[in-house]
């Protein structure tokens, strides 16, 4: 192979020979560069000419005024386009934070007035005791299956990402397995398309007390751009019941991980 | 493009069908529209193109234009080999009729035809399998989405009951296994069925289309702003390539240029996604070839071109590049030598990975006359990208139809008459296993790094992009979008309606076209040896699924 102005790298060693490319703590944001699409969030109540504008260029819907003529962002439908900060900068922010996964779905959304649903929890707090945590529950260890419902592949991606080198969740005792019998936690992605809607209620049936529903990306929150037609249902939680939500388009590694830790925190 | 080769093209199909043909109509510069009076000579038309004239079948797209004073239109596109031209075989067929199967002569037509019979209900007389393709087993078979008298949120109701028959292969020890649709490790859903005889597969049929998402119906009721959110959606890892051809469909349409610097943006992004994707697929056939260490090194890389993606993009998957009329966001001064410095620190490691892979026999053995395929099933099949150039055909659509800022990049490009002779040979030594996939992922990679710096190395000062695209397009007007991502062609037939709305949006990926190959590339390798040729081969399932 030719190689084009190759660079050596000075700041580890050779690839091959055994230097650790391991995160310390996978959750820091430090890594984490200033124009990464992460979560949106109001710099000031829009005007009412902007909240009429946001609600017709957002793609998904996310943003809605309720019934208490509150103006909100629902992050479980959010892409993370970034069409509403485009329009509106003084009042919509996408910060380069992702946004943090939930319990209940109704905590993704979020009011304009300030009041902020999603907790500000530092990472490191519910990291620290996590291994701890899957002790006590599991006995050292979290099997985990995936399985796509429908997912364009964006999602996968970054779960793949989680095996490697980089995020190594298997250091937490956290695994993937081959058989929904082996699962403690079932990670579902994609808007539940119809033709995998047998599949996916078989999958769920199929593994052992306790099961945890973990759904991740936009897509399986509430059916993502895909939304709700004759080819999807709309999110994963028509068909299973889901104990965490992962919101993002995809969500990054540390988003899942966040997430992982969350669905642990639950059943403890 | 070659005005006297439309002219020698257009004279030849009409010396042979002058009667049968009502009009040749050439469009959008590198298309040839021929439309025929009626449905009867579709297959002498079409085999006369794919063989007289040395054309592949690309796609078939169905419209329903019954709205707008026509009936439902067929549209077969071809490809000449070696040419910057398409050629559009254009018939009308009646409203619940059927049209003649051409799947007997041109072996790539079968899907096509199967698919337009389930989002249509049109039915292709002559073709052999009558299952149903994209809306499964559990689906009414009276329910056709694309139609436009179907509500795209209509939930039909689902017959759990019925049951997909299979191919059975009947004899003395042979077992059938059924794997699928939740795989074992993360990845998208499908249904193999092998047949086998000890450990050797004598069979497998694919059962596709799980994740069907209704992209195509989905698009007629979007904004076509909107429309690229979608397009990149299609398939993650091709969101680049996806967004960028239904962009170039929709710049076409509009009859305007957009500047070149978000041309050249778009093109340093579209290989920087073939880089980090090649990287992913490597690193998988590592994995499946029993070699941990090899793929924990390539994920390194792969995760390291990721966080490089952010940077420039912010978006790890290059999501949200492409706008239509141009792109986005610039490239800064800053973020060019970022891109020089990783890519150059990742080809210095990726060198030293390769060179530690290629001394292992154990690795090298298990990818030699691993997963072979034919060159007469990879052109019959009308393949595209690595599947087909692994057996020496010589396409890539980045330099059969240059499109954006290529024509300006030095594309496989032979400067003296001996490079194009030793390239030719060195062609057809190809074996088309997945060894020869693993050899020109590596080759693509490096070809990626050149035409990277290439660009960047000549970034012109230009506006981002053109605004006045999205106010010139004209109803019913269409036009074909079309780029090379790392898994081959991926064609966008787009057709607007009234109000910048979407009338129509065909979209075909590569994997469409690669997906059956993989029934023949297995055939007498071993069961074990599935995943390392079906990681070797790249397939995507959203991206075919839709």
């Amino acid at each position: 192979m030719k190689i084009h102005n190759p660079i050596k790298n000075n700041h580890k060693g050779d690839i091959l020979d055994n230097s650790i490319y391991t995160q310390k703590d996978p959750l820091s944001e430090i890594l984490i560069p200033q124009y990464y699409r992460g979560r949106i969030v109001f710099r000031a109540e829009p005007s009412q000419h902007a909240k009429e504008m946001l609600e017709d260029i957002c793609p998904t819907k996310a943003f809605e005024k309720s019934q208490m003529r509150q103006f909100s962002v629902d992050h479980g439908k959010c892409i993370t386009c970034g069409k509403c900060s485009d329009k509106f900068p003084e009042f919509i922010n996408i910060e380069n934070k992702f946004a943090r996964s939930v319990k209940n779905r109704d905590s993704l959304i979020e009011i304009s007035t300030g009041e902020k649903t999603i907790s500000d929890k530092p990472y490191e707090e519910i990291g620290h005791d996590l291994k701890n945590k899957i002790q006590k529950l599991f006995g050292r260890s979290l099997a985990i299956r995936q399985i796509d419902a429908g997912s364009c592949n964006g999602c996968e991606i970054e779960i793949t990402a989680l095996n490697n080198p980089i995020y190594d969740i298997e250091r937490f005792g956290i695994s993937f397995v081959a058989s929904p019998r082996h699962a403690d936690v079932l990670l579902v992605t994609g808007p539940a398309s119809r033709n995998m809607e047998i599949a996916l209620k078989r999958t769920y049936d199929a593994m052992p007390d306790p099961k945890i529903v973990v759904a991740v990306g936009a897509c399986a929150c509430s059916g993502g751009i895909f939304g709700d037609t004759y080819a999807t249902t709309g999110g994963i939680d028509k068909i299973v019941p889901v104990d965490v939500f992962i919101p993002g388009c995809p969500p990054r590694p540390q988003a899942l991980i966040y997430g992982l830790f969350l669905a642990l925190n639950k059943k403890i | 493009m070659n005005s006297e080769n439309q002219n020698n093209l257009t004279v030849k199909i009409l010396d042979q069908f002058q009667s049968k043909i009502s009009e040749i109509l050439p469009c959008n510069s590198n298309e040839i529209h021929i439309l025929l009076n009626d449905n009867n000579s579709i297959s002498d038309i079409c085999t006369f193109i794919h063989s007289n004239l040395d054309a592949r079948l690309v796609m078939m797209v169905c419209s329903d234009e019954r709205r707008i004073g026509k009936k439902f239109v067929l549209r077969y596109i071809f490809e000449r080999k070696n040419e910057d031209i398409f050629l559009i075989v254009t018939a009308d067929i009646q409203e619940n009729g059927s049209f003649p199967s051409i799947a007997s002569q041109i072996s790539s037509a079968y899907l096509y035809e199967r698919e337009i019979r389930d989002m249509f209900g049109l039915l292709p007389k002559g073709n052999p399998d009558v299952r149903p393709l994209v809306l499964h087993e559990h689906w009414d078979n009276q329910i056709h989405p694309l139609r436009k008298d179907f509500d795209l949120n209509n939930k039909v109701p689902l017959n759990t009951e019925n049951d997909y028959q299979f191919l059975t292969v009947e004899g003395n020890e042979v077992t059938q296994i059924p794997v699928g649709p939740v795989h074992a490790g993360i990845i998208e859903p499908g249904h193999f069925r092998f047949s086998t005889m000890g450990e050797i597969i004598i069979n497998l049929e694919t059962k596709l289309f799980y994740t069907h998402k209704g992209i195509e119906k989905l698009a007629e009721k979007m904004k076509i702003e909107d429309a690229v959110l979608l397009s990149e959606r299609i398939a993650g890892d091709e969101s680049v390539a996806n967004s960028m051809a239904f962009c170039q469909a929709v710049e076409k349409i509009s009859e305007l240029k957009i500047p070149k610097r978000a041309e050249q943006i778009r093109v340093v992004c579209a290989e920087l996604e073939r880089t980090y994707n090649h990287l992913g697929t490597l690193a998988g056939i590592s994995t499946d070839a029993g070699f941990a260490f090899g793929a924990s090194r390539l994920n390194i890389l792969k995760e390291k071109m990721m966080q490089l993606n952010e940077k420039i993009a912010g978006s790890r998957i290059l999501f949200g590049v492409n706008i239509i009329g141009g792109v986005r966001s610039d490239i800064s001064d800053e973020q060019k030598n970022t891109i020089l410095n990783t890519i150059g620190e990742v080809s210095y490691d990726f060198q030293q990975v390769l060179e530690m892979l290629r001394q292992k026999s154990s690795f090298v053995d298990r990818l030699k006359n691993t997963g072979t395929i034919q060159r007469k099933d990879a052109s019959d099949l009308a393949t595209v990208g690595i599947t087909a150039r692994c057996v020496g055909i010589d396409i890539d659509t980045r330099k059969d139809h240059p499109y954006s800022f290529y024509p300006f990049l030095n594309v496989n490009k032979f400067k003296t008459p001996y490079k194009q002779i030793q390239h030719e040979v060195e062609l057809q030594k190809r074996d088309g296993d997945a060894l020869a996939r693993f050899d020109l992922r590596v080759e693509e990679i490096s070809d990626s790094v050149l035409l990277i710096h290439e660009t960047l190395d000549d970034l012109r000062a230009d506006s981002l992009s053109n605004h006045k695209v999205i106010e010139n397009l004209r109803p019913y007007r269409h036009a074909l979008g079309y780029c090379e991502s790392h898994r081959g062609q991926t064609l966008h037939w787009v057709m607007m309606g009234e109000n910048n709305s979407i009338y129509r949006y065909k979209v075909r990926t590569a994997s469409f076209c690669n997906w059956p190959t993989i029934e023949q590339a297995v055939l007498n390798d071993i069961v074990a040896d599935f995943p390392l040729v079906n990681k070797s081969l790249d397939l995507s399932y959203s991206g075919n699924d839709l």
